[in-house]
């Protein structure tokens, strides 16, 4: 498995990283892409506010 | 009027919420009408048990969970057929084909904090959940509403774990786009 990644498949890592745990040569490969694209940096940070808005909205929904 | 007759109308007061969480989640409207019948006919056995409106809709809500899963797991078959749109990988549109770099870079969305105390947000967030293909919004609320692993719902819908990712991928592609264009890049109010 190759350590040097495109963005897409960046992209898929990430999206699976919230449904499985990643392997440590591929958590490794995600920090070494982030640190040179501000894309894929970007990409992250949507997705975590992604992961907060979701939780938000189960709390609303099932308590609210 | 009896303590009694005063549930069975709370309860039915609620029944219009519960059914349209069970469509969101089922995408079928004869299995929400049948998760939503279970769920209010389990909660006319306790009368008398839930101390006040919000505390009858926490448990009728924990109940249709349930009960949701239940039809999901009778008619997995059908729950799973892919529709056109469920094939339609966004993957294409998103990145070059050749060095799979982005078309357009994701864009900054800035504070979470800020656009989380709208109110306006979550209702375009869930139009936008309203709006993913079928078998992949029913993955994706297992995901985040009902809260289930992944070896859980592939139990339960028989899919393969591969299956589920892609569908999950898909479906968050997709919720980010939408939300991109309905919200992000629409005009809001300051």
């Amino acid at each position: 498995m190759k350590i040097r990644r495109t963005c897409r498949d960046v992209t898929r890592l990430v999206l699976e990283s919230q449904d499985r745990p990643l392997s440590g040569l591929e958590s490794l490969s995600l920090r070494l892409h982030w640190l040179a694209c501000s894309g894929c940096r970007r990409f992250r940070l949507q997705q975590q506010f992604m992961r907060q808005a979701m939780g938000r909205w189960r709390d609303d929904r099932d308590n609210g | 009027m009896s303590d009694d007759t005063d549930f069975a109308r709370q309860v039915e007061a609620l029944r219009p919420q519960l059914l349209r969480f069970a469509r969101c989640q089922l995408r079928n409207d004869a299995w929400a009408e049948d998760a939503v019948s279970d769920t209010l006919l389990a909660a006319l056995e306790k009368p008398g048990s839930f101390a006040g409106r919000s505390q009858l809709k926490t448990w009728l809500v924990g109940v249709l969970k349930h009960k949701v899963i239940d039809q999901l797991r009778r008619h997995a078959r059908e729950a799973t057929v892919l529709t056109t749109d469920d094939g339609e990988d966004l993957d294409e549109s998103l990145f070059e084909p050749a060095g799979g770099h982005w078309r357009e870079s994701p864009q900054d969305w800035g504070n979470p904090e800020a656009q989380l105390g709208q109110r306006q947000f979550f209702e375009v967030l869930e139009a936008c959940m309203d709006h993913l293909p079928p078998t992949q919004g029913r993955v994706f609320m297992m995901r985040e509403w009902l809260e289930l692993g992944t070896e859980e719902i592939c139990k339960e819908l028989q899919i393969t774990a591969t299956n589920l990712w892609v569908l999950l991928h898909r479906a968050r592609l997709r919720l980010r786009e939408c939300l991109q264009q309905r919200w992000f890049n629409a005009a809001k109010p300051a």
